[in-house]
């Protein structure tokens, strides 16, 4: 099967890629090995740096609103956190001082998100915070199982039965400015969202859930639902196996499934993540790239791997493939010529350029995706 | 009475104080028991989880070892929710000496223990896991047992029993009158507050700190640390005992315990010093692993969920550097008679196995001095929880069908599990996905079993134990943590020190999937949480 | 020996980093609160199986093994795989008559055919269904698939001579449900491969694949199935043949499911088992071959991938092809699962979480409004007919119905 461009992984930095090459009129394969870190998006793009406009245009094209204002985000367990561009689920506040008060709203045995957390936090920052639990019979059977009142299940009920919750909780509401609600509905699309939040005189802020993240698994669908429609083949559950190389040219990947009908094409991205989606391997004496065997620099010494404190910056997470300046892989000292390294596969090694966490998919995926153009011009 | 005098104080919150403090409050004593941490934190909950039988004594120190064959046959009757009856192998290996064996077998009839020849290839089918090139097994009568859930009940049987417990208070100095002592000085580590107790017995059971226990005493008694590191593999690999068929050495015993099994030991000395901060090098997980995969070569494969040490509390007899010939028997130290100094005792070396001999023979020591004569009768007094022979013999006794939750539930406490659970979905559900650990059993462990944090939490309901270490459980734990105790800013400094605790087991074996894990845990904790 | 060398643990669930990712897309737990999920029915109750077999959970039997979980798992844990092997190991209540009769598709179908206008008759009647619901607790609202007069084994052997003439030659593992339900499938196939200038034989001895016995806890059943088919194979492999199927999952059976979860030894004819339309689209797009199409033919096709074949990931194949016919106005369903899953929806205590299950796929089929379905999978097929009125097609059906007369 041909392609121009195959990108290997299909979260954030693989799909972003996709989507602005196909935009461009280009035939593209996006290979992933199951789903991804989109999974567990907080919903802040962290380190958008410069890429912030051009990214909620991308998105908005696929159905994804953002939000694009400096503020603050309220985390899960009550901290505050600087912001520049969020998904639109995400409430930004001016200041640290978030309302005079607030209700948080959760649903009875709901232990995903946490209340009494975000009530104290905010109550430092002068807002006076009342808790109250509600539950609906539409939900009851959730609980039959002790392990599946999840955010995602509980959302899938909520996209449906959201009117109950919300009168429970106009009878709750007394003078607060403003109701929390975990992040539990519109998993399909954000009309519930919109709905829920025109119902209150109080203004509603959606805070983070455990994972999985509703409104992850939506930007998720959303943006691959926009990839396929736009002609991109996406290949979910497979996993490229090996690749054929020839002085410096990747010419065909082959997968697991589609084995002897190998996947050719003129360029190919690494957007494979790091050690939790595989794209970077480690035992106890190395860290390496499983596919390409590209360069990785780190000590031998493994004890130089880990800082002993758990929130420290961790030196394994600066470890990444190396790259020349216009992202391509270097393998045995020599960029391939048509192999590019995107996303966190990058560890921290162009942390300088391109930031890291969301910032870094979405910054070298668009860099990667121009020069692409730019050579195809 | 005043409310701070006692008959009798125990130093220390280990297994042997547990067992003391039991044993001393069955007997009608007005029991105090003073632990610096929580429950368990010494050598007591980092250790194999061996129910020895006694054969790995036989051979070097048959007096051990008898010991140990009387005490495992007590457990399985008064603590049988503690232990899992497995029974053990041991067995030779091409490059080992078959005619140790022989030997091996003859010690053991000796000491009590029920050793038996079985054929190669009949114990690899009874235990596939094993090295399939070993030439020789003999079966004995091993097990494992939870050092934190026995530690637990003995705790709260003396508890219940009218001991008064005092965790987290640190013993700071005595009160001594002429050669007497009558009592201590505590500061206690959560309330930042300082006090006194009276008793005319104190019994230091302070584990290896019992030689800077002894030191604020006045007395002397030399301590001999040896550092013992173990691995703990994500699943149960093997579901018997193995052990090596050959004089004592390092990493030759693979146990099964609860959901996982656990290799070890090494054995190193160390300063005194560093008894508060043990660490796993990489040579010694190297060490572990190499000599793991000889008992079973499965280890070589599979995912190790964390590395941990212990110290355990030998008394020096002689120059031996490396520990392994001091004798693992029992101390019970009068330190009237040794040191003139009065209302003083000492209860050290020993073993897990040997908890509630080590406690009567203090407990004895203790009523002899009290003049008090009643006899010890921990040997047949079930410990809170233990009935029933199999744990699904308990399940149903207790329910009808019962649920995964449920099963999980008695796995851990036995016959206690009924109190925990409550007809309530909401206490049902889970908060420890791994290991199956509920609401129910999480919010009974606060009320019941003096939880401060998430760690003690752990040590009392294996909350965190499992494959994630914490990744999934840890919140959800500390979100009821800061709704029993009222307090947000606590819990999640707690959760903190939790997730770093368990880092630190996470580290020293952190490659493949457990590095995975630990990227995987760091994105939830600070990108999406925002701890 | 290299010690902890290998990028993951040999043990496939300890590769389960808890994520959760799998409980978001199993298709049972939204309407099933019965069943466990993905996650604790599989890693996470492996672990406490391996520490006691007391342990295993009968709510197992609610997984549709539709293997969603292991298509979405990041870390490439054979969820479905570890469920069903725990219920192959584990369970040993035998299966209740109902079961036996849904699980034995071949000897039904033997039984059935010689007088099949009769079973037609009879299954289609309203107090038929009425006593099978009552007595046997097969749902009142299914329709028993329909069995044929003549089974397509007898139809092709008839023609063998004039197959045996092309001088390219597959064999055709045919499957229960083109033998002795749908034989028109079989034809179909039979023709489009003939277009292809390739004759099709049959292998020497077929036996059912064996996933409806899997399904219905009879693997020791189906592991003697597995081993004759094997056998069989390895006969048509051995005189140099591809064996092409037009069964997603009985392709899926004979690939994947022999060795993870029966332990049958398939590794030699493996690679050689492929679905027919993958087959068709290398051999057309390696330019070796090619299929002219009516210059009028026109449809608006819906397709929606089976679960096992996306599973196998081959769905790209189908579809590629269904484009290639001029005049296709095609669509491209979600992925979701049908909710009948072979045998599963046709039992009274699945129906409402099985049709539950697949309103989502139905309500986009009702949106979409196609000509018709197309689908790889016969079990689908009667799902999506029985619940919206709409044809379903198989890709080779299509391909044969636009072929260029």
């Amino acid at each position: 099967m041909r392609f121009d461009t195959v990108i290997i992984g299909g979260g954030l930095a693989g799909l972003t890629a996709g989507i602005s090459l196909q935009e461009a009129g280009q035939k593209v394969a996006i290979v992933s090995a199951g789903q991804n870190a989109m999974h567990f998006f907080s919903g802040n793009f962290e380190e958008i740096g410069t890429a912030r406009e051009r990214v909620s245009a991308l998105f908005a094209s696929a159905g994804v609103r953002t939000h694009s204002s400096d503020g603050w985000m309220l985390m899960p367990m009550g901290s505050m956190r600087e912001v520049s561009l969020t998904l639109d689920d995400v409430a930004v506040f001016p200041d640290k001082h978030v309302a005079e008060k607030a209700l948080i709203v959760n649903y009875t045995g709901f232990h995903d998100f946490y209340g009494t957390f975000l009530a104290e936090a905010l109550e430092k920052n002068g807002t006076t915070c009342r808790i109250r639990f509600v539950r609906i019979p539409e939900m009851e059977h959730l609980r039959l199982s002790p392990s599946e009142m999840r955010s995602v299940n509980i959302a899938r009920v909520m996209d449906e039965h959201w009117e109950k919750v919300v009168s429970d909780i106009r009878v709750l509401l007394k003078d607060e400015d403003l109701i929390l609600l975990p992040q539990v509905f519109g998993l399909k699309d954000l009309s519930v969202l919109d709905k829920i939040r025109t119902a209150f005189p109080a203004r509603v802020a959606f805070i983070g859930t455990m994972p999985p993240s509703v409104p992850g698994i939506r930007t998720q669908m959303l943006l691959k639902r926009r990839f396929e429609v736009l002609g991109g083949t996406f290949l979910m559950g497979d996993e490229v196996t090996s690749a054929a190389m020839h002085e410096g040219i990747v010419s065909s990947v082959t997968t697991r499934n589609l084995d002897t009908a190998r996947l050719f094409a003129d360029h190919f991205i690494l957007a494979t993540g790091g050690y939790f989606s595989k794209g970077l391997v480690s035992t106890p004496t190395l860290v390496n790239e499983p596919l390409f065997g590209l360069d990785i620099d780190y000590p031998e010494d493994r004890n130089a791997w880990y800082d002993p404190d758990f929130f420290a910056d961790q030196p394994y997470l600066n470890f990444g493939v190396k790259t020349d300046e216009s992202l391509r892989a270097v393998k045995d000292g020599v960029p391939l010529q048509n192999l590019y390294a995107i996303g966190s596969i990058l560890g921290n090694t162009r942390k300088a350029d391109y930031g890291s966490a969301a910032g870094l998919a979405i910054r070298t995926a668009f860099a990667v995706a121009d020069t692409i153009k730019g050579g195809n011009v | 009475m005043k409310r701070n005098e006692y008959d009798v104080i125990i130093v220390g919150g280990g297994i042997t104080g547990a067992g003391t403090a039991r044993d001393c409050a069955m007997r009608g004593l007005r029991v105090l028991l003073i632990e610096r941490h929580d429950i368990a934190t010494g050598a007591t909950g980092r250790n194999h989880g061996l129910l020895h039988s006694g054969a790995r004594y036989a051979v070097t120190d048959q007096e051990s070892a008898s010991e140990c064959i009387r005490e495992n046959m007590i457990l399985r009757q008064i603590a049988s929710h503690c232990v899992d009856e497995t029974d053990g192998f041991f067995i030779t290996l091409p490059e080992d000496d078959l005619n140790y064996q022989a030997k091996f077998v003859e010690s053991c009839l000796a000491a009590g223990i029920n050793a038996e020849i079985v054929d190669p290839k009949e114990a690899l089918r009874m235990e596939p896991s094993m090295n399939p090139d070993l030439i020789g097994a003999v079966k004995v009568p091993d097990g494992s047992v939870d050092p934190f859930r026995l530690c637990a009940a003995n705790m709260l049987d003396a508890k219940l029993h009218g001991a008064q417990v005092l965790l987290y208070t640190e013993v700071t100095g005595f009160i001594k009158e002429g050669d007497r002592i009558q009592g201590i000085r505590t500061y206690n580590h959560q309330t930042h507050k300082s006090g006194e107790y009276y008793a005319p017995i104190t019994v230091n059971a302070a584990g290896i700190w019992g030689q800077h226990i002894a030191e604020l005493a006045g007395v002397k008694i030399g301590m001999f640390p040896a550092k013992g590191a173990l691995l703990i593999f994500a699943h149960r690999v093997n579901g018997i005992v193995i052990n090596r068929c050959r004089k004592p050495a390092n990493a030759d015993i693979l146990v099964p315990g609860d959901t996982v099994c656990v290799i070890g030991t090494t054995s190193t000395k160390i300063p005194f010093e560093e008894c508060d901060n043990v660490k796993v090098t990489p040579d010694e997980v190297n060490l572990l692993i190499e000599e793991g995969a000889k008992l079973a070569p499965a280890l070589a494969s599979t995912r190790i969920l964390r590395a941990y040490a212990g110290v355990r509390p030998l008394v020096s007899a002689d120059n031996d550097p490396s520990g392994r010939n001091i004798s693992r028997g029992i101390v019970c130290l009068d330190h009237e008679t040794r040191d003139g100094l009065k209302g003083f005792i000492t209860i050290t070396g020993g073993k897990l196995m040997t908890y509630r001999l080590m406690a009567e023979m203090a407990t004895d020591l203790v009523c002899r001095k009290l003049a008090v004569d009643k006899a010890c009768a921990t040997a047949e007094t079930p410990l809170p929880g233990s009935g029933g022979k199999s744990f699904r013999e308990v399940a149903e006794k207790i329910w009808e069908n019962p649920t995964t939750v449920q099963k999980a539930a008695v796995g851990r406490l036995g016959m206690a599990a009924e109190r925990m659970q409550s007809s309530d979905s909401v206490s049902q559900s889970l908060v420890c996905e791994c290991e199956e650990v509920s609401v129910g059993e999480i919010n009974s462990a606060i009320e019941r079993l003096d939880v401060n944090g998430l760690t003690d939490l752990r040590r009392r309901t294996r909350v965190g134990m499992g494959t994630c270490q914490g990744e999934l459980c840890g919140c959800r734990a500390a979100g009821l943590l800061a709704k029993a105790h009222g307090c947000a800013d606590r819990a999640r400094e707690d959760l903190k020190d939790f997730m770093t605790e368990r880092w630190k087991g996470m580290y020293p074996i952190g490659w493949g999937d457990a590095l995975r894990e630990a990227e995987y845990t760091q994105w939830v904790y600070k990108h999406v949480l925002g701890v | 020996m290299k010690l902890q060398e290998f990028t993951a643990s040999a043990h496939n669930f300890e590769e389960c980093m808890k994520c959760t990712i799998c409980t978001a897309y199993c298709p049972v737990v939204p309407v099933n609160p019965r069943y466990p999920g993905p996650k604790q029915a599989g890693p996470d109750g492996e672990r406490l199986r391996l520490k006691d077999p007391y342990f295993f959970n009968q709510a197992l039997k609610y997984c549709l093994n539709c293997k969603r979980c292991e298509v979405v798992c990041p870390s490439g844990v054979k969820v479905a795989d570890i469920i069903q092997s725990a219920r192959i190991r584990y369970d040993h209540t035998p299966p209740r008559l109902r079961d036996r009769v849904l699980a034995n598709t071949d000897f039904m179908g033997r039984l059935a055919r010689p007088f099949a206008p009769i079973v037609n008759g009879v299954t289609s009647l309203g107090v038929t269904k009425t006593v099978l619901d009552v007595t046997f607790a097969i749902d009142r609202h299914r329709t028993f698939p329909k069995y044929s007069g003549r089974s397509f084994e007898g139809w092709l052997k008839r023609r063998a001579k004039e197959q045996a003439k092309f001088p390219k030659q597959v064999a055709y593992f045919h499957g229960c449900y083109a033998n002795y339900n749908y034989p028109q499938l079989g034809k179909d196939f039979v023709k489009v491969m003939n277009a292809l200038g390739i004759g099709v034989q049959l292998l020497e001895k077929e036996k059912c694949c064996g996933v409806a016995l899997i399904a219905n806890g009879m693997s020791q059943k189906a592991a003697r199935n597995a081993g004759q088919n094997v056998q069989a194979l390895q006969k048509a492999v051995d005189a140099g043949l591809t064996v092409l199927t037009t069964s997603s999952t009985c392709t899926m059976t004979l690939r994947d499911e022999y060795p993870e979860l029966l332990k049958v030894d398939n590794a030699s004819v493996r690679d050689s088992v492929i679905l027919a339309t993958r087959y068709i689209y290398q051999l057309i797009e390696s330019g070796a071959a090619q299929l002219r199409f009516k210059e009028n033919y026109r449809a608006r096709i819906a397709y929606h991938m089976p679960c096992h074949l996306e599973k196998l990931g081959w769905g790209i194949f189908s579809y590629e092809l269904l484009k290639m016919i001029p005049g296709v106005e095609f669509t491209l369903l979600d992925s979701n699962c049908c909710g009948i899953s072979g045998t599963y929806g046709f039992k009274k205590e699945n129906y409402e979480a099985s049709q539950a299950i697949g309103k989502p796929l139905f309500d986009q089929i009702r949106s979409v409004n196609p000509d018709f379905v197309a689908c790889d999978c016969e079990t689908c097929k009667w799902q999506l007919e029985m619940s919206t009125g709409y044809t379903v097609k198989n890709p080779i059906s299509i391909l044969a119905e636009a072929l260029e007369d």
